[in-house]
């Protein structure tokens, strides 16, 4: 298998399907642990805003339910997130990437701020369409190759289709990395952090993992 | 290790002195000495400390440990010649701490720093593309094999500028009072930095120490190769004043024209990339 990411450090097989670890999985893997740590153990900030036309201000809470429903789904995010850097095989990858795209909408679906849940529902809508290429680019490596285990793919012996790669690269980038974030700059906007990072934590994590599989398979 | 830890984060506070010294004299200004940065590390450091009363109090402590943690492994990873993905991945990673820094407090300032930092997030793509590119020609995105490529077929900054100027740009992205620093401008105060203070300032500046150097001196080995380490300090501080010209003579750009800008450079290396591909046998 190429070794772009360090040499592997950890196997763990599950019939043909693998899990491992390399320096670069296991880097992102600790990073999404950490702040999936930091989401269970913090309480979220009070966002100040100012009045317009006056000298006031007033700090926003995060009410007791709302900060339970959106916490969970921020761990959701991070379990999803470790799940996607661990992960050996396209298909379990894509499943995870799309469920950090479900939890990502989950985060800031609670709060009641039409800005915030107007920018939750357009981001949601381009994560949805950004599922077609994501499904579609795994579909062909397996229709293709017979196979969707990464580092079966990685030995050199199957020639996986460039339109596949860029496929699965585009519905990756369509889960929340540039061109297509802007929805989701606006959805940081809702206070009540760090369960808000979660939402580009997750996009960051899963867009560094897809680097990693396209260039090795 | 901690002793190059030190040496790192304060040669690196050093550049960054160095940085605003150049930007204030071709602006015809005295400007600090360039061992400013360095006291405000030291300054901060004995300055009163608290948490702000509308903190995330684990979010903004943490997140001090966790800029400064990525950095430290960033420059193991660069010094013991491991996967420039690795740092490709830390460079990324980095956007999350400047959101942390910014929404952890609860400040309008530090959230609009935030948001400003998502929003740049285009800065990291023409990476991206440079380092596919170096896999490309090198076949390799281990350090190691890559200063080795570069003994054998000679520097990748002759081999293939545009990558090199790509590489600058990303570095320019990150620098102080650059044209794409709008995560930190002055109608948002300090931007992502406005609330953290004392002692986590002093975190703050230790973590902008060591990305300046790691971030420069992997700058050198990906794409100047093996040179001793003080003529990687020399080389460093070049690039360093090129990239403090840049600064002095450009504006601050909008976060739309920043973006514009960077998705142009983006696409520019991708089709550089695409006909190295084609020609590449």
């Amino acid at each position: 298998m190429s070794d772009i990411g360090g040499v592997d450090l950890f196997v763990l097989e599950f019939g043909d399907i693998l899990h491992y670890f390399t320096p670069y999985s296991l880097t992102l893997f600790i990073f999404a642990l950490i702040f999936t740590v930091l989401v269970i153990v913090a309480r979220p900030e009070r966002q100040l805003d100012i009045v317009f036309g006056g000298d006031a201000y007033y700090a926003k809470k995060t009410p007791i339910s709302e900060r339970q429903f959106r916490r969970f789904m921020a761990i959701a995010c991070g379990l999803a997130s470790m799940g996607a850097m661990a992960s050996g095989d396209i298909f379990n990858y894509t499943l995870f990437v799309s469920m950090v795209g479900i939890t990502n909408v989950g985060i800031v679906a609670a709060v009641k701020s039409r800005h915030v849940l107007n920018a939750a529902y357009e981001y949601g809508i381009v994560a949805m369409v950004g599922t077609l290429p994501l499904f579609g680019g795994a579909a062909l490596i397996l229709g293709t190759t017979g196979t969707l285990s990464i580092p079966a793919l990685a030995t050199g012996g199957y020639a996986v289709p460039l339109v596949a790669k860029i496929l699965l690269a585009l519905g990756v980038t369509g889960e929340g990395m540039a061109p297509f974030y802007a929805a989701k700059a606006e959805m940081f906007r809702a206070p009540g952090a760090p369960y808000v990072i979660m939402c580009s934590l997750s996009s960051l994590l899963i867009f560094l993992r897809v680097v990693e599989i396209v260039i090795t398979i | 290790m901690i002793e190059y830890l030190v040496f790192a984060a304060v040669f690196g506070l050093l550049l960054l002195g160095l940085h605003r010294k150049v930007i204030a004299r071709i602006q015809t200004r005295p400007g600090p000495p360039i061992w400013q940065e360095i006291l405000h590390a030291l300054k901060f450091s004995f300055k009163s400390t608290w948490v702000p009363r509308t903190a995330s109090a684990t979010l903004y402590v943490g997140i001090v440990l966790i800029g400064i943690g990525i950095w430290s492994a960033a420059f193991f990873v660069v010094f013991a010649g491991e996967s420039i993905l690795i740092l490709f991945a830390i460079y990324m990673l980095h956007k999350v701490v400047e959101h942390g820094f910014g929404l952890s407090s609860g400040s309008p300032y530090g959230k609009f720093g935030g948001v400003r930092s998502v929003i740049s997030a285009a800065s990291e793509i023409p990476l991206f593309v440079t380092i596919a590119a170096i896999y490309l020609l090198t076949g390799s995105l281990i350090l190691r094999d890559i200063t080795a490529y570069q003994g054998v077929h000679g520097p990748l900054l002759f081999i293939a500028p545009p990558f090199a100027i790509a590489m600058f740009l990303v570095i320019l992205s990150k620098m102080p009072y650059g044209p794409f620093s709008i995560v930190e401008s002055k109608e948002l105060v300090s931007g992502y930095k406005t609330e953290h203070f004392g002692v986590w300032r002093a975190g703050l500046a230790v973590t902008e120490g060591l990305k300046t150097f790691v971030l420069l001196y992997a700058f050198v080995a990906i794409f100047i190769g093996a040179v001793p380490f003080w003529a990687a300090l020399v080389i460093m501080t070049v690039v360093l004043i090129s990239l403090s010209f840049v600064c002095a003579i450009t504006p601050m750009l909008s976060p739309y024209d920043s973006v514009t800008i960077q998705g142009l450079i983006t696409g520019l290396m991708l089709v550089y990339t695409g006909y190295l591909w084609w020609v590449i046998p």
